[in-house]
């Protein structure tokens, strides 16, 4: 199996967003119509009072093609959480899953903290017009820091497999300071959990599913699934925990695993590889990948340099 | 309605010396009893920051079984340290409720940390003990009971009791933080979960007790107790705005159940009330009942939700 690349497919920056976006479409994640594809995405607003963003999730409809854009939200998909609440502060990623007659997201709240920058947890929202707008079931998580996790639960990618709903998350591990002087960085790692309904759910309460290959300080985000020839691929990001904004060695990379049972995993980068291009818009950073079918093809959606404050790209899987 | 006859302020912290972390307050008395003393856990502060923030510990003091107003030791150490770098409990362990287990003592804390729009957000941790309740260990460096759809910030004011073998957790959930003067208060309102192992929770998710005063009458303290038949709840209520005052702030509440769930509030029975003057005139609040040597106390805060310590009530007459 190999990736081909197929560039960059969406720019925000040509585009008037809702809540005064002007950068970022990160982590992008479909929802497949009959006659085209609503990507989701992340996108920032600039509070001007502190200078930090606000993630609001906005989306783009494309044709089947993946390159024709039809139109890009031009309404809130989803307010921000209420005062106090986990999703005060920005909403990414959200990952979107069709069951019955009501849409899932399953979002990623953001609050702001004092010691450090932020803590996460992942909620759920609704939509019943097609993925227009989504509404909260209510105001606190549906998975949160727990005994052994004990902050940035975020990240979740869900999918029915034979009835059960999985859910693949990132939990946190702890924060650290690289020298005194530093900010606060963490480290997350990817952890699994299932459920009956999708509403509630039980962990495999701080259990790292997948190897990692920087040592232990390696940052693991974003998981995406899929069923390939009776296996099962996840595709995720990587990273070291410190000093991987800029240093472009040490930033996000896309990495790869395998299962037969959804229980072990085998970690295996290098089968597809994922190149790093140079001098293009992914040639430092590749991150939030989102892999899915449309059109009997199996396409990779991922973000590149600066976390996709210049939008998103795609690649197509050879076989 | 209970006759409770009070017997003064037990302890202040302001008397104790040699002890930096405990500069201020003792709230949320908790008690365990010992063949010869009574150890009242509590939560302290020492001085504020910089920035007037304050962290909080939990300790204990030692009080003669025979004479409850004559104290044998103050611990050296508070019970538990504070949470890592981003961890839910990095800023203050408040309250603590603490029962045995075998040949454990099991705490179960409020943990706090320190948010950028609200001041702050609770879970609740846990923690066993081996010496008898001196030193603690945490089970992890997360909570054991957090945030959940209807739960969604400020889990707090734990008070952990089991009867026959299921353990129960009563505490408060957050259900919005109000703006007051500029200032964001949180309204609480009472919760209870239920357990086989005291680690693995299910949530009711249901509020027990009705609100009185107003729509957004937080409460707080949830002591549950049981005798002669049936299960008595005392429980501390406030205003949601300007509570700091003797007109808005807590007063004691009481509400009974036979079977744990459903929960009969009548305050008018609580018994207890502010004093014409003196250390508990202008709020009482964090009520906890427990019994020793046939008499049944009640060991509350007074004046500024426990700066200044302390005191307790004796029951005239039986929990009816």
């Amino acid at each position: 199996m190999k990736w081909k690349k197929l560039g960059k497919i969406f720019d925000p920056t040509q585009y008037i967003l809702p809540n005064n976006c002007v950068q970022f479409a990160k982590s992008p994640q479909v929802l497949v119509f009959d006659d085209f594809v609503r990507i989701y995405f992340s996108t920032c607003e600039l509070e001007i009072s502190n200078g930090k963003y606000l993630s609001h999730i906005a989306f783009v409809d494309m044709s089947k093609n993946l390159h024709d854009i039809i139109r890009v939200s031009d309404k809130p998909v989803i307010p921000l959480g209420e005062l106090g609440c986990f999703d005060e502060h920005g909403i990414f990623p959200m990952n979107v899953v069709r069951y019955g007659n009501v849409i899932y997201g399953y979002t990623t709240g953001w609050n702001r903290r004092v010691s450090v920058s932020v803590d996460t947890a992942i909620g759920l929202v609704e939509s019943y017009d097609e993925g227009l707008s989504f509404q909260r079931l209510a105001n606190g998580p549906i998975l949160a820091a727990s005994l052994n996790e004990p902050n940035l639960v975020c990240d979740a990618f869900v999918k029915v497999f034979d009835g059960v709903f999985h859910m693949w998350y990132i939990f946190g591990t702890g924060w650290k300071r690289l020298s005194t002087d530093a900010v606060p960085d963490r480290t997350y790692k990817i952890g699994h959990a299932v459920s009956t309904d999708g509403i509630n759910w039980e962990k495999e309460e701080s259990l790292q599913i997948i190897a990692n290959r920087l040592g232990k300080d390696e940052s693991q985000a974003l998981p995406t699934v899929i069923q390939i020839d009776g296996s099962y691929h996840m595709f995720f990001c990587y990273r070291q925990s410190f000093d991987f904004r800029t240093n472009k060695d040490r930033g996000y990379r896309i990495g790869h695993a395998w299962s037969d049972d959804l229980v072990t995993w085998t970690r295996d980068d290098d089968n597809p590889v994922f190149d790093v291009s140079l001098g293009d818009w992914d040639s430092d950073m590749q991150c939030y990948p989102h892999v899915f079918e449309c059109n009997g093809n199996i396409y990779l959606l991922y973000n590149g340099n600066e976390f996709g404050r210049y939008g998103f790209g795609l690649a197509v899987l050879e076989r | 309605m209970f006759k409770w006859k009070k017997l003064g302020k037990v302890f202040t912290p302001q008397e104790v010396e040699g002890r930096i972390w405990l500069k201020e307050f003792a709230q949320a008395p908790a008690t365990l009893v010992f063949d010869d003393f009574v150890r009242v856990y509590f939560s302290c502060r020492p001085p504020a920051d910089n920035n007037g923030q304050y962290v909080s510990y939990s300790a204990f003091v030692d009080l003669d079984r025979k004479n409850l107003f004559n104290m044998f030791r103050v611990s050296d150490q508070p019970i538990l340290k504070l949470g890592g770098l981003g961890e839910f409990d990095e800023f203050g362990t408040y309250p603590v409720s603490v029962i045995r287990n075998r040949d454990e003592v099991r705490a179960y804390y409020g943990g706090w940390t320190r948010c950028e729009s609200v001041p702050f957000n609770v879970a609740i941790g846990m923690a066993t003990s081996l010496d008898g309740g001196e030193t603690f260990n945490k089970l992890g460096s997360g909570p054991i009971l957090s945030y959940s759809p209807d739960e969604p910030f400020v889990l707090s004011g734990p008070k952990i009791r089991r009867f026959d073998d299921i353990w129960y957790l009563w505490y408060i959930a957050g259900r919005k933080w109000k703006m007051v003067d500029g200032r964001a208060e949180p309204v609480y309102k009472i919760r209870m979960a239920s357990s086989l192992d005291g680690i693995n929770w299910n949530k009711l998710n249901k509020d027990l007790i009705d609100s009185r005063i107003e729509e957004d009458e937080a409460q707080a303290s949830p002591d549950v107790f049981y005798a002669n038949g049936k299960y008595h709840m005392f429980f501390c209520y406030r205003y949601s705005h300007h509570y700091r005052s003797n007109e808005k702030g807590y007063r004691i509440g009481y509400a009974s159940s036979t079977n744990l769930i459903d929960w009969l509030r009548d305050d008018t029975k609580a018994g207890i009330d502010v004093s014409g003057e003196g250390w508990d005139s202008e709020m009482i609040s964090y009520p906890h009942v427990f019994e020793l040597d046939e008499n049944i106390y009640i060991a509350y805060l007074g004046n500024q939700v426990g700066r200044y310590g302390f005191g307790l009530a004796v029951l005239d007459g039986k929990l009816m």
